[in-house]
């Protein structure tokens, strides 16, 4: 019985290898499609090869130094300040929302937040016409505001923490109220402490989100300078056509971060998806 | 672990937030009219190629002539130069001389957004008219009676030929020298010769003719033949036209019947006239630069031939504007940039255009350029992309039923009659 | 924006768990009525100010005749959503969308079914697969959509080179195959949807495979040791106690999946930069609004297409809600 179970891991594992191979491979070339020379790159033999020979920094050199069309540095600016002023003002303006809303009771509350849920139906894309139009009004069109405040307007965070928040036992928070704790004191000291795992699985998942976001930056911005990273990237397109030496060194710079902040982080992204059922993407 | 990373987190975006709202979060808007008592004039256009460079100098020099005036110019692809004027002519931050190309210009002017320039053009000292410019362009710079533009060059498309391919097909003049077709059936009879296949493989790999571009291609091929993408009054599709179906036939037959040329497919056809694989092509005047920088590539350029009763060939033009809401004072001196770039268009031809001005067209200087000089007989009988408002949007329609005939996705018949049947849906649209 | 919502019902067995009832029922306090409100209000006026505002403008916007440029936007009733419904390019990019549905979502449900079953059932090295399998889904789709832009490359693209190498080896084997022709994976017009689902499953399957396992791993070990004294084989188990006690995973996984598909717009766009692909092949729903509203500047007529896809996803929901509830009542 040992034997036959020992087997069959066998197997499960070679062909769970196979298939974890099939996934990164994509990613593997790119990078190594990037460090070859641009005669290795368009001819069969060359292009099959996983180690690049010669290897060459040209490409990345290439992409780095037209700083002029490809401000690459300012795009990676860009993409880690919105993501990270998004994931800070999302935390904080969901946190407090879901605190109300699960723990403070008002005239009214659970119709409002009945219609916060429903409007979780409505697909990102029909936004993207009127929002725009707001953006202009509002004189924010190709600035960071357009790409950081507008995103926090989702209902999604606060139904994900005030779902947590209301596993919290109800008598840790009777305890503090009698300790004298106002609602301020109750989140500070009761809710918050416990519902880090939450908070950082939001925050977590909010980063991801708004670095790759696409439309969004697409659409809300338009001047070189205030491009993210995943828009640069098509802006390379457009202009390296069918040079994918350089392409691949821009796919990889804007790729390399976020793989690296996975990497550091997946197991509790992993266990953030379980948690929430947020596939991430 | 975790939490002091939280924390490092907060504090880099407390700390970049702080240091952005410090610095502002760019205005929108980038009006400075005055700038140490000189007046600051903004000048958009999309030559982020190496035209922007001529551009840039010829600038340069308009300064040195002009020390009370400081020029900003902004070159913006062209891939999103339009989304950034059209929003900034919406909403303000508008530039105070642009470059309008030929086939946007009715919908900018027809929405009211261009200012009217004969004013201008009068209260010159040495006036310009009709007489100084080609006649196209000229025609071009009005929308509806009104003037709105000065018309600084054109850029009609015209065939490129590579004289080596030609010499050893022994296509040549009494000289030896290549000799480009100037008939259809010379052309036909040139591209047979010079469809091969080198290697013995069964496979053509040198072709005598490539689609590169099929709109213009195909504007080409149906102005010869007396048709275009709309009717006349501009009310309707006409791509079904019995002269545009032939015209389009025409082009079908010299990929599936004639077999002189390969199907159409981007750049891949671009880059085979570049790797000497292709022996003609027509393509805009602005493309010389990519031929010249193939350094052992020979070429020539001679005006396209005629396919069909009358002669025709696509072109484009860049006209300069002026903003409808310009203050007289910015407008006065944008106006003698204006003036300026175009008394000084050789240099602009130089660079591969056409100059819209006749008397540097005619210019000795000039006509020393080999490809330009060729391409600038054509300047007569240019024709544009429909004269109409809805110009632009049309092409949405017509471009991919051009694709889908020369690709055989479907007949040239079924492929016109829904781009126009579209067309005309477009047109009727409030 | 990027976020695939997955709400609900997965996790019952963890502490985060969505608990389906109502929330407490606090003894009113009179001191949270303004403290409530104030807490509630930062984000309150950001979800009116970008959200439901925004919603409700594009339900006015798409009843105008709006051009950026023009000065006065005429209303127009209905008429752009009558031009949509009797354009056949709107129906051409809802097909194309339904048909990117079909390929992409069953496809990708089985392949991260399928990691997921292999993945409960390996020993060790779990958290290596798992990393492997997820590392495609946090690549923005700007990036993944140049990547296979080449991979799927007609000459040079490295599927055609393996392909071309598989099939020339099979040859010298002997096996009677014609020599291999190119695949013109996004070239072709009948390639082009399918070339993008598959990339999209690249993309997307680790998401759901880790919903899958984690639905997985909450079946209680018990029934499987029974099932194993009962004498049923592995496939015998699969069917008797995994597939009916993962259904409810499954309609989940199945439902977002749905919803997201149907709003896919990175992939085309990015792959034929703007454009609608060969014979119209890869325009999507989405893209046709983008290039209606923000290529040609038709404000409106996109605000209406825009509604008509939110019409189409609140019916999909609309019936997928039901056959959730239909489930339930057999349960």
């Amino acid at each position: 019985m040992a034997r036959f179970l020992g087997q069959t891991q066998i197997v499960l594992h070679a062909i769970l290898l196979l298939i974890a191979f099939l996934f990164v491979a994509p990613l593997i070339w790119m990078v190594t499609t990037s460090l070859k020379a641009p005669e290795d790159i368009i001819n069969g033999l060359g292009a099959m090869r996983w180690l690049p020979h010669p290897a060459t920094l040209a490409n990345f050199h290439q992409v780095l130094t037209n700083v002029q069309e490809f401000p690459v540095w300012r795009w990676t600016g860009n993409s880690l300040f919105i993501s990270l002023a998004t994931t800070l003002l999302i935390v904080v303006v969901d946190s407090l929302a879901a605190f109300s809303y699960s723990r403070l009771s008002w005239k009214g509350r659970d119709k409002i937040f009945a219609m916060l849920v429903a409007t979780m139906m409505v697909p990102g894309q029909v936004l993207l016409i009127p929002t725009y139009l707001l953006i202009r009004n509002l004189q924010w069109f190709d600035t960071y505001w357009a790409l950081i405040i507008p995103a926090a307007s989702s209902a999604f965070g606060v139904f994900l923490l005030r779902q947590f928040f209301m596993t919290i036992p109800k008598e840790l928070e009777e305890a503090a109220r009698l300790d004298g704790c106002g609602p301020l004191g109750v989140f500070r000291h009761v809710i918050l402490p416990l519902s880090k795992p939450a908070i950082a699985t939001l925050a977590i998942f909010t980063f991801m989100g708004t670095w790759n976001a696409f439309e969004g930056p697409l659409i809300f911005t338009n001047s070189q300078e205030m491009r993210t990273l995943p828009i640069g990237i098509t802006i390379f397109q457009g202009h390296y056509n069918a040079e994918y030496g350089p392409l691949m060194a821009a796919a990889t710079l804007a790729a390399i971060p976020i793989l690296i902040a996975f990497l550091m982080f997946q197991k509790h992204i992993i266990k953030g998806i379980s948690l929430t059922g947020l596939a991430g993407r | 672990m975790y939490q002091r990373l939280f924390r490092c987190c907060i504090n880099a975006t407390v700390t970049i937030l702080l240091a952005a709202t410090l610095s502002g979060c760019r205005p929108a808007g980038n009006a400075t009219p005055e700038a140490g008592g000189k007046t600051v004039i903004n000048f958009w256009n999309g030559f982020t190629g190496p035209d922007g460079k001529t551009m840039g100098k010829m600038v340069a020099q308009f300064e040195q002539e002009n020390p009370d005036v400081q020029v900003n110019m902004q070159l913006i692809p062209w891939g999103t130069y339009y989304d950034k004027l059209t929003l900034s002519l919406a909403y303000g931050g508008a530039p105070d001389v642009f470059i309008m190309q030929a086939a946007r210009f009715s919908e900018y002017a027809s929405f009211h957004t261009l200012k009217p320039l004969s004013g201008q053009y009068q209260s010159d000292k040495t006036p310009l008219g009709a007489q100084d410019f080609a006649p196209v362009p000229w025609r071009e710079s009005y929308y509806q009676g009104v003037q709105y533009a000065l018309p600084l060059d054109i850029h009609p498309i015209g065939l490129y030929y590579n004289t080596k391919l030609f010499r050893d097909a022994g296509i040549v003049d009494e000289h030896g020298d290549a000799k480009p077709p100037a008939t259809l059936d010379e052309f036909l009879a040139d591209a047979k010769k010079l469809t091969k296949d080198t290697t013995g493989n069964g496979r053509t790999d040198q072709w005598g003719f490539v689609i590169t571009n099929e709109h213009s291609n195909w504007l080409t091929f149906a102005h010869q033949f007396g048709g275009d993408i709309v009717t006349p009054d501009g009310k309707h599709g006409a791509m079904s036209s019995p002269e545009a179906l032939q015209a389009t036939h025409l082009m079908c037959d010299l990929i599936y019947k004639d077999k002189v040329a390969p199907k159409p497919e981007g750049v891949d056809a671009w880059l085979a006239l570049r790797q000497g694989k292709a022996a003609m092509a027509m393509e805009g005047i602005y493309m010389v630069q990519s031929l010249e920088e193939q350094k052992s590539l020979q070429f020539a350029g001679a005006p396209i031939p005629q396919f069909g009763p009358k002669q025709g060939v696509w072109g484009g033009t860049h006209l300069l504007c002026q903003p409808a809401d310009i203050s007289p004072a910015q407008s006065k001196a944008a106006w003698r940039l204006m003036r300026y770039i175009s008394d000084h268009s050789l240099e602009w031809g130089k660079a591969g255009q056409i100059p819209a001005r006749v008397a540097v067209e005619r210019s000795t200087a000039f006509q020393a350029l080999p490809v330009q000089a060729q391409f600038g007989k054509q300047v007569d009988y240019v024709v544009y992309d429909p004269q109409i408002p809805r110009a632009n949007a049309l092409n949405q329609f017509a471009d991919p039923a051009i694709e889908a005939a020369l690709l055989q996705l479907q007949t040239p018949e079924d492929a016109m009659r829904d781009a126009d049947r579209r067309i005309d849906q477009l047109l009727k649209r409030p | 924006m990027s976020i695939t919502i997955k709400s609900t019902s997965l996790s019952s067995a963890k502490p985060a768990a969505v608990s389906r009832a109502a929330a407490p029922a606090a003894a009113p306090r009179r001191d949270d009525r303004w403290s409530g409100w104030l807490f509630a209000l930062p984000h309150f006026l950001l979800f009116l100010v970008f959200l439901l505002a925004p919603t409700l403008f594009g339900l006015y916007l798409s009843l105008h005749n709006w051009h950026v440029l023009a000065k006065h936007h005429p209303f127009v009733g209905l008429a752009n959503y009558q031009s949509a419904l009797s354009d056949d390019i709107f129906w051409l990019a809802l097909r194309n969308t339904a048909y990117f549905v079909i390929l992409a979502v069953p496809a990708g449900n089985l392949v991260s079914l399928l990691l997921a079953l292999g993945l409960a059932g390996v020993k060790r090295f779990a958290t290596f697969y798992k990393v492997a399998f997820y590392l495609p889904v946090v690549i923005s789709i700007a990036v993944v959509a140049v990547l296979w832009q080449w991979l799927f490359n007609t000459q040079v693209g490295l599927l055609n080179l393996y392909l071309d190498a598989a099939v020339t080896g099979l040859r010298h084997l002997g096996l009677p195959l014609a020599p291999f022709e190119p695949i013109p994976w996004l070239s072709n017009p009948h390639m082009a949807m399918p070339s993008i689902a598959l990339m999209s499953i690249w993309w997307g399957a680790g998401g759901n495979m880790i919903l899958y396992l984690a639905g997985i791993n909450n079946i209680a070990p018990d029934y499987y040791e029974a099932a194993t004294i009962d004498g049923a084989n592995g496939w015998q188990r699969f069917w008797a106690i995994t597939w009916p006690l993962l259904k409810p995973t499954t309609l989940f996984c199945l439902v977002f999946s749905v919803l997201g598909a149907f709003q896919v717009f990175g992939q085309s766009y990015v792959l034929y930069g703007g454009a609608s692909g060969p014979g119209r092949a890869a325009l999507t729903m989405v893209l046709y609004m983008y290039q209606q509203g923000f290529s040609q500047y038709e404000i409106g007529y996109g605000a209406a297409i825009a509604y008509l896809l939110f019409a189409v996803v609140l019916m999909l929901t609309g019936i997928q809600f039901w056959l959730f509830s239909g489930r339930k009542a057999k349960d």
